[in-house]
């Protein structure tokens, strides 16, 4: 650790008005980026950093830190107000901040999900600042071997998002497994179901199979049953909200969920420490998790607080967590971290084991504008809330092509071509179709999420272990994975069915049937 | 009037001429519309990091207007792709890998175009591999990195690429020992893998630097003919009498059949960009150096590399 005048004159070098302004501007396009469905954080940080590199390094740092932070604040607010998660992260916000906003308090959700991310933000950030050097070589001990047996265990637990029906949730998890087999080989190298394109190479893009099944498809949901219904409804407003007073959210309802927050404040630390996971994982790990130890699981789903603060305090977590294993290590958790390793670098500041020792008045710069960061996060998200609910406001007619137009302008930025536009439309009727039948669109997501990365473990266990099964006793954080995957299966398995069976909460799986009101 | 615009037209480039390093020899009335860069990566990487620095610098120094967009996809391959369908008017630029040419084209399905389907002006960095192990390994150089896999039997190298794998292989093959190569999902994953010792060394472009600079990690070798300033101790592939190709180069395409004095235009500007304070600056970051292997070197490297691969797979 620096000396206390290293740090100190790290966050004080970040109170200049060039500093803040970039904080915020950041902050602001990353909400905004993150709210428009189809337009991903990703993108939105790949367009930044070019514009950069004219920047003081403290200052384009502070700017991306902020795109990113703003970003997983900004997706929740689509998935809550119209069903169609911004961001894939956002996706598990949707399950609980639609049907409440479908109630009628959408400003209630919208605030609940500003201050659980916010309050994920900041307390992984102060994770990263104490603690993030010890929690690194925790995280380097988990190899391969522990990874693969970690997948298997997340498994188990998504066993919570399967729906109605435990048989319509094993196939859709299997179409997961089959279409994140797209692409090269991990083991062999060789191009599977790629139908001889080299656009197909890749594997099938996250984000335009995401917002099509997700985004996309509640549009073609919403249309049809306005279609259906009379004439008139097509030009009424895509979401209608109660009165003043019922949107206001107390400091007792917030603190109410304070277990849930904290849980999922850890899950997400956890998830974001170890490179590789990810901030959608951390998500529905943690919602799922949520919902599998709540008294009354039935509830989730249908509007609970609890299903919003599992997820944005998760997802947000993972922003600070993730930027434990690249300033201690030099090894970026994701790609948006990667992302900024290459602004780094471009910046002539190279992450890894001297950072702290070489830059340490920039690092702690960077802390100071993280910290300032969350703050505009929360201000900039309540003067956007009112914005956005505005938009909904606006007729069906405006707002539902208007967003499908926002997805397909996405996705051709963001593949380069049509061929991210075709892989939506695809999926959206795909998904569509799995909603129509009640199969749940989360659970396939999350398999196809996860899937890549737990092929690549298996592989690499295989090769490390030689093929031998009497390896694995040296691994004893493995082990102790695996016999949680099996508690897991015994326990939340038949649990699940003897209570949540009788009366499935509505999932996003049984779309069509659900506002009757 | 002509006679007076065109005083103002020579006064301007007398002007230019002063700001300007040197102009490339252009044929008349070329580039008459912006030029395109077409990085193969996504933006905010280190490709296309090189490919906007390239195109300010010869943007200030021709007086030209570039544009730069990325084709991401495939490791380069989309790109390349793209570019057999372009016209070759000389508008529109790659900037890849050679692996994009050399690999691809024999390992993935799909591929329809060979190196030959293209001209190459310039490259623009080499990007150099080193293998890597953690300092408290018991080895500290390739020869005992080789002691102890012959020992154990077997020793595994995390690696982010397939000509990497088939690096390992091709030591292990020349020393008689099993090197297993282990693929990670990138250059940091390989890393993470090596520094949480779950596996005995890896193959790394840059990550590895700082990691040596630290004294967590020591360079066995180093993947190419020349010593990195890095670890000067390490001895090259070369040095220790291995014939292997590691090394990649950040590389500029063009469509084949671009009219010769444009390629001569463009090859002059490039090489002129990379020359500039900004492109070694940026270089420095990158702890590597301009490397420009021209027009011949370039189609040299890359037919060697070809050939290899092709004979590799169609085994």
């Amino acid at each position: 650790m620096p000396e206390l005048s290293v740090i100190l004159a790290g966050f004080a070098d970040v109170f200049t008005l060039t500093n803040l302004m970039y904080i915020v501007l950041g902050v602001a396009v990353g909400q905004l980026a993150g709210a428009i469905p189809g337009l991903s954080i990703l993108m939105a940080l790949a367009i930044a950093i070019p514009l950069t590199f004219t920047l003081d390094t403290l200052t384009a740092v502070a700017f991306l830190i902020s795109v990113n932070k703003g970003g997983t604040v900004g997706g929740a607010i689509p998935a809550i107000l119209l069903n169609t998660p911004g961001t894939p992260e956002s996706a598990a916000t949707a399950l609980d901040g639609h049907p409440m906003a479908r109630k009628g308090y959408g400003g209630k959700a919208m605030k609940y999900s500003l201050y659980y991310s916010v309050f994920g933000d900041i307390s992984s950030d102060i994770v990263l600042i104490t603690v993030s050097a010890p929690l690194a070589l925790v995280a380097l001990k988990m190899g391969p071997i522990e990874v693969t047996f970690l997948m298997m265990l997340a498994f188990t637990v998504i066993v919570g998002l399967v729906g109605e029906s435990m048989i319509k949730g094993l196939i859709s998890v299997a179409l997961g497994f089959l279409l994140a087999s797209v692409g090269i080989d991990p083991a062999m190298g060789s191009a599977r179901f790629t139908f001889g394109s080299v656009e197909m190479l890749d594997g099938l893009p996250l984000t335009a199979l995401t917002i099509g099944m997700l985004a996309v498809s509640e549009i073609f949901i919403r249309l049809s049953e306005r279609g259906a219904q009379s004439g008139q409804d097509v030009v009424g407003a895509a979401l209608t909200f109660r009165d003043k007073g019922s949107q206001r959210l107390t400091l007792r309802e917030l603190l109410a969920n304070r277990y849930v927050a904290f849980r999922a404040f850890l899950i997400g630390t956890v998830i974001g420490a170890i490179p590789g996971l990810g901030s959608t994982t951390a998500g529905f790990l943690s919602y799922s998790i949520t919902k599998q130890s709540a008294k009354d699981p039935e509830k989730l789903g249908t509007g609970d607080p609890r299903g919003i603060a599992a997820s944005e305090a998760a997802n947000s977590s993972v922003v600070g967590a993730n930027m434990i294993p690249l300033l201690t290590l030099g090894i970026p958790g994701n790609i948006a971290a990667a992302l900024l390793v290459s602004a780094f670098i471009i910046h002539g500041v190279q992450p890894g084991p001297l950072l702290f020792q070489q830059q340490g008045q920039l690092i702690y710069g960077l802390f100071g504008a993280m910290l300032i960061a969350n703050f505009c996060n929360l201000a900039v998200g309540q003067f956007g809330m009112r914005l956005w609910a505005r938009v909904v406001s606006a007729p069906a007619s405006v707002v539902y092509p208007g967003a499908l137009l926002m997805c397909a302008t996405g996705m051709y930025f963001a593949t380069g071509g049509t061929l991210g536009i075709v892989i939506m439309i695809v999926a959206s009727v795909f998904g569509y179709a799995m909603r129509v039948f009640g199969y749940s669109i989360i659970a396939f997501i999350v398999a196809f999420v996860l899937t890549p990365m737990l092929e690549r473990s298996i592989n690499q266990t295989i090769l490390l272990t030689n093929g031998e099964w009497s390896e694995l006793l040296n691994h004893p954080i493995a082990l102790a994975l695996f016999a949680l995957s099996i508690v897991s299966i015994l326990y939340l398995g038949p649990r699940r069915r003897a209570k949540g069976d009788r009366r499935d909460p509505p999932d996003r799986g049984a779309a069509p049937a659900r506002d009757e009101a | 009037m002509t006679r007076h615009l065109t005083m103002t037209a020579a006064l301007c480039s007398a002007a230019m001429g002063a700001t300007a390093v040197a102009a490339a020899e252009c044929p008349e009335g070329y580039p008459s519309e912006p030029i395109e860069f077409v990085v193969g990566y996504a933006a905010g990487g280190g490709t296309d990091a090189i490919a906007r620095r390239l195109a300010s610098e010869i943007e200030q120094q021709q007086d030209w207007t570039i544009v730069v967009s990325n084709r991401p996809g495939a490791g380069g391959d989309v790109l390349m792709t793209a570019l057999t369908d372009e016209e070759p008017d000389g508008y529109f630029l790659g900037v890849s890998s050679t692996n994009a040419v050399t690999i691809d084209p024999a390992a993935n399905e799909g591929v329809d175009y060979t190196w030959e389907d293209f001209d190459y002006p310039a490259t623009a960095m080499e990007v150099i591999f080193g293998l890597v192990a953690l300092e408290s390994a018991p080895y500290d150089d390739l020869e005992e990195f080789i002691d102890y896999a012959r020992e154990n039997g077997r020793a595994t190298i995390s690696t982010s690429a397939i000509h990497l794998e088939n690096v390992v292989r091709q030591i292990g093959e020349h020393y008689g020992v099993t090197l297993i190569p282990v693929p990670g999902g990138g250059a940091s994953d390989a890393l993470q893998s090596a520094l949480g010792g779950h596996v005995d060394a890896t193959i790394q472009g840059s990550q590895h630097i700082q990691q040596i600079q630290a004294g967590n990690m020591v360079q066995l070798a180093t993947l190419t003919n020349k010593r990195v300033p890095y670890a000067p101790d390490a001895k090259t592939l070369t040095e220790y009498g291995l014939d292997v190709v590691a090394g990649a180069h950040v590389l500029f395409a063009l469509p084949k059949g671009v009219d010769p004095a444009i390629r001569t235009c463009l090859q002059q500007a490039i090489d002129e960009g990379m020359q500039s304070e900004g492109y070694a600056a940026l270089m420095k970051n990158f702890n590597n150096e301009a490397l420009n292997l021209g027009p011949e070197g370039a189609v040299a490297f890359i037919k060697k590399g070809a050939e290899y691969y092709d004979a590799l797979y169609s085994e």
